[in-house]
Formats: C-alpha cells, structure tokens, sequence
C-alpha cells in the first residue's frame, strides 16, 4: 500500500503539472479540447491525491511498521479514533493533509463551474494547478510519509524491515479535540487558495471585478468559517488539555493562524465597497494574495524553526521550499498586478467622511494594524539578532499590550460601521442610531464602575460590549417591526424572517454578536487567579469562593496508557458542591506524560483544576487549581459565529406570492374568516 | 416596544456586568518575587512562559521546571540581600542577555518593538485619511452605475458586452 500511495502521489505531481502547463497552454489557444483536458487533469489530480491519503489511513489502521511515518506516530494500542489524527500529527502526514483539503476544494471547484464562466476558469485552473504543484512537489520529493524502514543488510544492498510496534502518538494530540481542530484549521488556510486562485486568475484574464467577488465569496466564508472555528479548537484544546490555565499564548503557531484570519476578516468586509460602489479593486485584490501569502507564511514560521514555538512537532529544513515558493507567489501576484492595474480602477467618489464606506477603510485600518503588529512582534527576535547580535523575547505580555487598545477599537467600530449610511450619515441619523446604544453603554459603564471593578480595558471592553449589543439589538428590532406591521407574526418570528430576507446582512449581525460574546469571555482575562498547593488526603486548598478536599486518589490501567486520578470534591458556601478528577496520565510507549484537567465551567467563572504530579522535591501531589471568570462567553460566542457565518451562505428569500391566512384579531369577526389573504415576501440584498 | 428594548439592553448590560463584578473585583495579591518573576523568561529552552507562570507542559511534573525553579530562588536571594526591582532584572539580563526579558525592553532596538504598532496605526490612518480625501475630491463620473466604464483603456460598451456575458454565465 506504500508503494501504491507513492505512486499515487507522483501521477498526481505529474497530473498537476499536465493542469499547469495545459492550461497555459489553453489559455493561448483557446481550443477547447485543451480547455476540457486540463480540466479534467485537475480533478484527476485530486483523486490521486485522495488515493494517496486514503492509503496512508489504511497503513496506520494496518499497524505497517515498515512505514516510518507510522512508525513515528503510532502504535498497536492506539486507538482507531487516534489513529485518524496521527495523520496530521507530523512533518510528512500533515503537508499531505493540506495536499488533500486542497484537492476537497479544487475537486469542488472545478466541478462546480465546469460549464460555467468559460473565460475565467482555466486561469482559475491554472493558479490551483500551480498550488498544488508545489505542495505534491514537498509530498513526492522533500517529505514523502511513504518511506519505509531501510537497513544496510549483509550483502551491503539496502533491506526493507518491520519493528514490532510503532513509537506512539505524541501524548498531547490524544484528546477528542485534536481530532477536529487540525481538519479545521487546514481547512481555512487551504480554503483560502480559492479567492486567491479567483482573484490573481480574474487579474490575468482581465475578468470585471464584482464577477470574481460573486464566485468566491462563498468560498471565502466557508474558509474564514473554519479558520475561526479551528482556532477556537486550538485555544479550546490548549485551555483543556495543557494545563496552563489559559487559552492563547501568543505562542508564533497561534500568531500564524491569526494572520490570515485577520486579513480575510478584512477582505470579508472590504469586499462589499466593491460590490455596492465599485471602490477598493486594488485593495480587495491584495487582501486575498497577502492572506493566502500569509497562510504560506504562517506554515513557513511554523515549519522551519526560524522562530522557536512550542509546536516543534514539524520544524525541519522545508522552510527554504516555503521561502522559494513565497517569493513565486510575491513575484507574479505583483506582476500580474503591473500589467493589468488599469483595470482595478475604483468607479466611485466618496461624499463623505463620516460614512459606511469611511468605517470599512477604518475597519481595514485596524484589522491590518493588528495582523501587521503580530507578525512584526513574532518576527521581532529573529530582526533583533540580525540587527543587534543579541535575540530579544516577544512573549505574550508584549501582545497582550498592543492588541488589546486595537481590539477595542475594532470593537466599537463592529458597533458604529454597520449603522453607518452608504455615501453619508446625516446627523440625525447618527443621532437616532447610537443614541439609546451609547446611552446603554454609558449606563453598564456606571454600573459596573460603581460596583468596584478598577480594571480600565475590561472596564472599556464591558462597555462596548453593550454598545454592540444595543446597535445590533436595534437594527433586528427595527427590520423585524416592520414586518410584523405587515405579517402579524410574532416579533421573534419577524426577527428570524427578516434575518432569512437578507441572510448576508443579518447573519453577519449574528457574527457580530458572537463576537461580542467572545470579548466578554477576553475581558475576564485579567482577574484570572491561581493556587498551587503539596497536598495529602483530607487535605484543602481554598480559591476564591470554592474550597477543594483532595479525598484520594485511583489509578486505572486503559491501553494506551496508564491513568492516575485525584479525587477532589468541591465545596462552596461550606456546601458540598460536586466531584472534580483532574488526571494525569503516562503513555509507556513514549514514556511521556499528558494531563487531562477537571473544569467546572459557569457562565460566570470556571474552576480549572489541574493535577500538577509530584512535587520534585517533597515528592508530594501537587494540585494547581485555576479561577478564570467569563472564560465560558469565549466559547459560546465562537458558537454564535459559526451559526452567523452559516446564516450568510444561506440564500436570501426570494420574492415569491404566497397564500396565507389572514392574521384573525381577537374579538373581530372576518366575514369570510378562512378566506385566503394575498401577502407578498420580498427578498432583498 | 421601544421599552422593551431598552430593558433588554439594560438586562444583557446588567447580567454581564455583575457576572463580572462579582467576580472580578477582587485580584490576586502576587508577591515581589512573583511580579518580578513575571518580567523574566524561563530560560530553560523548553518553553515560552515566565519564570513565574511556567508550567512546563509535557514535563513528568506541571509546574515550574528546574530553571525557572532556580530563577526564582535567586531573585528570593536577591530580595533578601536588599536588591532593587531594576538590579535584580538587569543581573539576569547580565547573565543570560537581552532574551531573558519576557517582552522588549524600553531601551536600544527594543523600542523599536514598541514603536512599531504606533508607527503602523499612525502611517494607516494617514493613508486612510488621504484615501478618502482623494475620494472626496474625485469628480463624480459619469458612470457609477453598473451600466459603464471608468476602466481607461477598456471602452464602456466592451466591457459592458463582457459583463453581460459574465452574468450570463454567472447566473446562480
């Protein structure tokens, strides 16, 4: 099977360059047999490379340890769920995984538009082509997962041999989580070629600006979709699984993945002056190459340990195939953008200052400032040493500083933009939107501030939250009256038809929210506290309002490891409250050791209990216990995005004439009460 | 309605905000060794967390490892011998170097660091304020519909035939 998946991944290399080189070639030509092949050698490109993953599976669920790759990421007690994920867990396996996300996504697209856009496609075609060269060119040539065991045996000739068991999967990737945040993760940065692919082949081939934009931004939200929702996983996984107490580190993996989910962010929003006044063609087509750049950037920071991480699972010498492969992209993105720039010409004045268009700049602004800092920040050590001789660390207070004043300001823009007019705001109308949210906001200020808390950027942070809040509240509240004055429904029911009318607008209202939510989970970040005490049975630790009684201790032999639990019983308000068993658990494959920490989340705080092993020197149990308020908002808010998003990729309700029964009053008798009524829903962008 | 609206506003503001009242008023009193321990990177090379918070994750034991142990039990040294705050810091930059510090410091390239942000969000927002300054004084053009061209070099009617054509095969 080894030998069928190398094999599979190099008619793909081969394949994909058939897509390349016969595209261009279709381009030049036009002849549509050309076209048609190349097509067709895309998706048999795809299908190779699903064949070839498809094959690394069966060799981890075939325990093939003559396979080095499976060797070094698994073994006979791991268990089937596991062993899925031991896919992804190093160098080789993952670079395949994106090799096959990608194709999920090609496949998908050139099906998808097979008999449609005939002039766009084979530029589209040809960039995919061009992607996935380089990523089977990395699978075929620099880190194949299909090398096998060789030793040189007597004869001197080289000889294919079989360990008994394999090392294991790295103890921190066995947790449900990991199963799920990779897949997302990579599916957002691969989802992010297809604009790319729209946008540079729409460049090339001269295609008017708005058509591009309608074809990908579905795509778009989908990746943006999973990018948010695998890093979500990720500092959900962190926060679970590590230990440490928290959820973002700021560590240079976590920056990467941040990157282009800001600049795609952006785009998601810059995208619409485009649409609606034909203003910010050039911006649009950067944001879509620097956040697929920034995607390679990320993997390249990651991959080459050009900055130190904690993620060291990949660091390699494939970093200089990363930087090659970045220079390309830089190289024709500017070229293509040289030679057809006249045709990226806004259409569109600006009437005024204060208006939608103005807070998209500034949105664009804030969001780019972010991306630009995290980079220069995760960057700055490697620029110190060459500049200065000596490495200076960036650790996460530096971060913390600078991006929590720029998260409050694109908090209060998620506020003010969206209510904001097309081409101006008159002052009335500033006055009859933000006045009730401004005064909403005021008043939580004074609460919260009377009521003790000192702590200025959560302070800010509440008070915005509820500003948000109110804006959005009252852009629902306003839409769905005037369907209720029409329909009689329900005002929630109005509320859900008015969001399913205009899906884009009010599903990204819906993100909005939950991104609320999420900054109200972040400002609680700044009062977390812990405790750390050697413990016996019977013995307490008190945090907060909660006093833990460690009762003993048990052990339980699994598979794969050995697990040895504390026994905590929480008590608050000298009441018993619930049973916590924070554990730890020793891999023997890999002699290495995992946590696996005991929560009690509430929406107000979460007791976060770690059982932190044996005190090196008293040779104790140690327990760290953890009181992170509002974490659980973080949570429920990346919920409430992913719903929104899904919202905005549903389509608007079209016109249509429906029959319905005319809303009956109480007390009023209707002549002809099951007479049918004519009501019109619209639907509208 | 309208009051209904405010009251909701008022409940979600007040919920939040006594959500985090109640738990947020109070904080931790971290001790002097504990707050300088904060500033100083575990330099054990294994991690990226503060002598103070380092949990060494994946380590047989989560809590600080050797190094960071070791850290500490000097700035305690240092406490007691009657040290300054800057002093102790600075013996640990003398020993390991600018990198034992958890952030960049406010001296040499390390402003550079601090610097740059304000320096991206300051040439932003004059970018921006010059965009749409230049937007504003952008005569209207005859063609903001979608109907036209501003493209030079594209005539109108072309484009316009290209359009049609892409809506054509667009069509949802």
């Amino acid at each position: 099977m080894d030998v069928f998946g190398s094999f599979a991944l190099l008619l793909a290399f081969l394949c994909a360059g058939y897509a390349f080189v016969g595209g261009i070639a279709a381009i030049l030509t036009r002849h549509p047999l050309l076209i048609k092949s190349a097509r067709q050698a895309g998706i048999a490109t795809c299908g190779l490379i699903f064949l070839a993953t498809g094959s690394l599976v069966y060799l981890f669920f075939s325990d093939s340890y003559w396979v080095s790759y499976v060797v070094a990421h698994s073994n006979r007690d791991l268990s089937t769920f596991y062993k899925i994920a031991a896919l992804w867990s190093g160098q080789e396996g993952s670079l395949l995984f994106w090799s096959f996300l990608l194709a999920i996504y090609v496949f998908s697209v050139l099906l998808v538009y097979r008999n449609k856009n005939g002039e766009l496609m084979p530029y589209v075609g040809v960039v995919l082509a061009g992607v996935q060269i380089f990523f089977l060119t990395l699978n075929n040539f620099v880190a194949s997962p299909f090398k096998v065991l060789a030793a040189t045996g007597a004869n001197g000739a080289l000889e294919v041999f079989t360990r008994a068991d394999g090392n294991g999967l790295n103890p921190l990737l066995q947790y449900p989580e990991m199963v799920i945040h990779p897949p997302n993760l990579y599916s957002g940065y691969t989802g992010f070629t297809i604009p790319f692919a729209f946008a540079l082949g729409a460049l090339l081939a001269r295609y008017p600006g708005e058509k591009w934009i309608h074809l990908t931004r579905k795509w778009t939200m989908i990746a943006w979709c999973f990018q948010t929702m695998g890093i979500l996983l990720g500092a959900h996984w962190a926060y679970a699984v590590l230990g440490w107490g928290g959820y973002w580190g700021w560590d240079p993996v976590e920056n990467a993945s941040l990157l282009p989910w800001l600049t795609g962010t952006a785009f998601l929003h810059s995208v619409m002056m485009q649409e609606k006044r034909g203003m910010m063609k050039v911006w649009n087509v950067w944001l879509v190459f620097s956040t697929f750049m920034l995607c390679i950037l990320g993997t390249l920071l990651t991959r080459s340990g050009v900055v130190s991480s904690v993620h060291a699972f990949a660091q390699s010498s494939i970093g200089n195939y990363f930087v090659g492969f970045l220079v390309l992209v830089l190289a024709v993105c500017f070229g293509a953008y040289v030679k057809n720039r006249d045709y990226l010409k806004s259409e569109n004045q600006l009437d005024s200052m204060v208006s939608r268009e103005s807070s998209f700049l500034f949105n664009n602004l804030i969001l780019l400032v972010s991306c630009i800092a995290v980079l220069s920040g995760t960057l700055f050590p490697v620029f110190s040493e060459w500049l200065s001789g000596s490495r200076i660390s960036v650790g996460a207070p530096f971060f913390n500083k600078v991006n929590i004043p720029i998260g409050l300001l694109l908090l209060f823009l998620t506020g003010v933009g969206p209510l904001l007019a097309w081409r101006k705001t008159s002052t009335d109308s500033l006055k009859r939107n933000f006045g009730w949210p401004l005064i909403a906001g005021l008043l939580a200020g004074i609460v919260v501030f009377a009521l003790g808390v000192r702590e200025f950027f959560s302070l800010v942070c509440l008070m915005l939250c509820v500003f948000v809040t109110a804006t959005i509240s009252m852009e629902f509240f306003r839409g769905a009256r005037v369907i209720r004055s029409r329909s009689g429904a329900s005002l929630l029911a109005s509320a859900v038809d008015l969001t399913m009318r205009n899906t884009r607008r009010y599903g990204g209202y819906i993100v909005h929210m939950g991104m609320v939510l999420i900054f109200v989970g972040l400002a609680g970040a700044a009062f977390n506290r812990d405790a750390r005490k050697d413990m016996q049975p019977g013995s307490t630790l008190q945090i907060g309002g909660y006093k833990l009684l460690l009762q003993g201790f048990d052990t339980k032999a699994e598979k794969n490891y050995t697990s040895e639990r504390m026994i905590v019983e929480v008590w608050r308000d000298n009441k018993p409250l619930m049973m916590l068993y924070p554990e730890r658990r020793f891999f023997q494959t890999n002699e290495e050791t995992g946590t696996m920490v005991a929560i009690y989340s509430t929406l107000r705080e979460d007791l976060y209990v770690v059982y932190a092993g044996q005190n090196p020197e008293t040779q104790a149990p140690v327990i760290h216990a953890f009181l992170n308020p509002l974490v659980k908002w973080i949570w429920l808010g990346g919920l409430v995005v992913v719903l929104g998003t899904l919202v905005t990729l549903l389509p608007n309700r079209r016109a249509v004439l429906v029959l319905a029964g005319a809303p009956e009053r109480a007390g009023v008798q209707h002549p002809q009460a099951l007479a049918p009524s004519v009501a019109l829903k619209e639907g509208h962008d | 309605m309208t009051r209904r609206l405010i009251a909701a506003f008022l409940v979600f503001g007040l919920t939040v905000a006594s959500s985090m009242v109640i738990v947020l008023s109070t904080g931790a009193q971290d001790n002097r060794t504990h707050q300088l321990g904060k500033k100083l990177k575990c330099m054990c090379g294994a991690c990226n967390d503060t002598a103070a918070t380092c949990f060494h994750v994946g380590g047989a034991f989560s809590g600080p490892c050797g190094t960071a142990k070791g850290m500490l039990n000097k700035i305690d040294q240092q406490i007691e011998r009657g040290d300054s705050d800057d002093l102790i810091v600075q013996s640990f930059v003398q020993e390991y170097g600018q990198v034992a510090l958890i952030e960049p410091p406010h001296t040499g390239i390390g402003r550079l660091a601090w610097a740059m942000p304000v320096l991206y969000l300051l040439a932003g927002a004059i970018l921006v304020v010059f965009v749409i300054s230049r937007w504003r004084k952008r005569p209207a053009r005859a063609f903001q519909t979608a109907g036209a061209s501003s493209v030079s070099g594209v005539s109108p009617e072309l484009l316009e035939r290209a359009r049609r054509r892409v809506a054509e095969e667009t069509e949802d």
